[in-house]
């Protein structure tokens, strides 16, 4: 996998895993099992996706846990 | 509701339980697929937090969570606004993440389970943890370890296992460690279909109602039917008024007792001894202060029955002084002075003859007798009916008999031996029945099994043990 543009697709079929299985926890190889996607890649898409808050990771390395980091919604404003 | 179980969320399960899991315990849901481990499992975490505000965990090693979502929606239930509300959690990990995790102080484990108060918890499925850890060895210290993080969170867990082949025939060393072992398969029924069973084989801390009992997937997820209950007769249940028999488990199945209008018939075999069970129920009659119709048989004589009743601390020649029960005699035999006036003798009487005497006289008296409030109880001679009458006047008129009986609101004890009624009357008699009591000697033991009830229920085989006090037999 080469440029940013050729990353979109996994990027977004990454971010779509884990909106739509919110309470996934999963380390890179993983993911690449569960995706069918090269645990290289995933790991530099992974990477961007925690450093756009989509995903947090828990601790490092091969071990490293990757979930959702659900967006906080607002349902009410008090005026 | 009892505290120290619970619910599992099928009704059926939680009576085959006696109330539900025991609190705390780790049970093995094994099965091929199909047999719906995993519906059983969500079901089991679903009412939780629906019914019994119960938070719980689904953790699926293969499947995606979104599946399991999708899936659930066809039962109606909605397990996305159950993981916003922090009362379900549908995790997805690998076994060897889970492991490490747990094994963490703070890890993610501990993390969820207080996140969200958690109290049950559901693995899909154990089976994988073979395919993390090579040896068998290594897998049963795993295992072990798992199952006492589970114990000390105190969540009562369901573990849910693939059973192979080879699995059926060699039990898994899984199944010694937890506490409970339930196995649902899909048997083949009839020729084009299959039937779905499932079976308790091991529960800590709880008493199980032993078989295979079927169950159905339905739109509202699984529904069992313990076995050895059937369809409830509305009809005789409906009313209050019941009589305890004198054999407390023998009340226990029927629910009390025998309910006023039901008819009950009694098939012995010849060897069996039913003298006990047929005069433990006529005394609790006489205790209740019911009026007796006895029909007497080739057997059972007056001085038989007094003996029998002075074992029950009844006086029967003072009872029938008090005119509480009638005698209907087949027999040209001596009685008692003292009986004289209580017997209607029909021994000369033709069939034709016969039912005008039952119609015009002993049906006129209980039918006067219940119109200025008393109660009426009839022991019916089934055999000395067919003996004396021939099986077409039973044919053509015990259902007749009865059925005028119970009208009046007078329950009924019939004596018969279905083998020598032969097969059509029999069932004739038992569908005319809305109780059934078998008693049979096999080998050097009494069996005594309830077949039919009006509330339903059915027992086991039970075994009839001979003992000195009242009421002189036990059922165990």
């Amino acid at each position: 996998m080469n440029g940013p543009q050729a990353m979109l697709p996994l990027q977004l079929e990454c971010t779509l895993y884990f909106e739509n299985n919110p309470y996934a926890y999963e380390t890179v190889d993983g993911l690449s099992v569960r995706l069918g996607r090269k645990a290289e890649d995933l790991e530099k898409i992974l990477e961007h996706l925690v450093s756009l808050n989509i995903v947090e990771v828990i601790g490092k390395g091969a071990t490293a846990i990757y979930h959702y980091n659900q967006p906080e919604l607002v349902h009410g404003v008090e005026v | 509701m009892n505290n120290n179980v619970v619910n599992t969320g099928v009704n059926g399960l939680d009576r085959v339980l006696y109330g539900g899991i025991p609190r705390g315990n780790t049970v093995i849901v094994e099965g091929f697929p199909g047999t719906g481990k995993t519906l059983l499992g969500m079901q089991f975490l679903y009412q939780g937090a629906v019914q019994h505000d119960e938070p719980g965990i689904y953790i699926t090693f293969e499947e995606f969570p979104d599946q399991i979502y999708k899936d659930m929606k066809a039962f109606g239930w909605d397990i996305r606004k159950l993981e916003e509300e922090n009362k379900l959690r549908v995790i997805t990990l690998s076994p060897e993440v889970l492991m490490d995790q747990m094994m963490k102080p703070d890890g993610l484990f501990e993390h969820l389970i207080h996140e969200i108060g958690c109290k049950r918890i559901v693995v899909d499925s154990i089976s994988l943890f073979q395919y993390s850890y090579a040896s068998i060895e290594e897998q049963r210290k795993v295992i072990y370890s798992f199952r006492n993080t589970l114990r000390k969170y105190q969540l009562t867990s369901i573990l849910l296992k693939e059973m192979t082949s080879v699995e059926e025939e060699n039990v898994s060393f899984i199944n010694y460690l937890v506490d409970g072992v339930i196995t649902l398969t899909l048997k083949p029924y009839s020729k084009n279909y299959r039937k779905r069973t499932l079976e308790v084989t091991k529960m800590r801390g709880s008493r199980i109602q032993e078989g295979e009992h079927l169950y159905r997937i339905t739109d509202e997820g699984i529904y069992l039917i313990p076995a050895l209950s059937m369809v409830e007769d509305e009809v005789i249940t409906a009313p209050v008024d019941t009589v305890p028999t004198a054999i407390p488990a023998m009340d226990r199945i029927l629910g009390g007792g025998i309910h006023d209008g039901a008819t009950f018939t009694i098939d012995t075999n010849s060897k069996s001894n039913y003298r006990y069970i047929v005069t433990a129920i006529k005394s609790g009659r006489i205790k209740a202060g019911q009026k007796l119709l006895i029909f007497l048989s080739s057997l059972t004589t007056i001085s038989e029955l007094e003996s029998n009743f002075k074992k029950y601390d009844l006086d029967l020649a003072q009872i029938v002084k008090e005119g509480n029960i009638t005698f209907v005699e087949h027999y040209r035999r001596n009685v008692p002075k003292e009986y004289k006036d209580a017997i209607i003798n029909v021994s000369d009487l033709d069939n034709e003859q016969y039912r005008r005497v039952m119609n015009e006289q002993i049906f006129s008296m209980i039918e006067q007798g219940v119109a200025n409030g008393e109660k009426w109880f009839v022991y019916y001679d089934l055999n000395t009916i067919a003996s004396q009458r021939g099986s077409e006047f039973v044919k053509l008129y015990f259902g007749v008999e009865v059925a005028k009986i119970s009208s009046l609101g007078v329950s009924t004890l019939v004596f018969t031996n279905f083998k020598e009624l032969g097969e059509e009357t029999s069932g004739f008699v038992e569908r005319s029945s809305n109780g059934v009591i078998r008693t049979w000697v096999d080998g050097n033991y009494q069996f005594l099994q309830i077949t039919k009830t009006p509330n339903g229920t059915i027992s086991e085989p039970l075994l009839v043990e001979k003992i000195d006090e009242k009421p002189f037999i036990r059922l165990v």
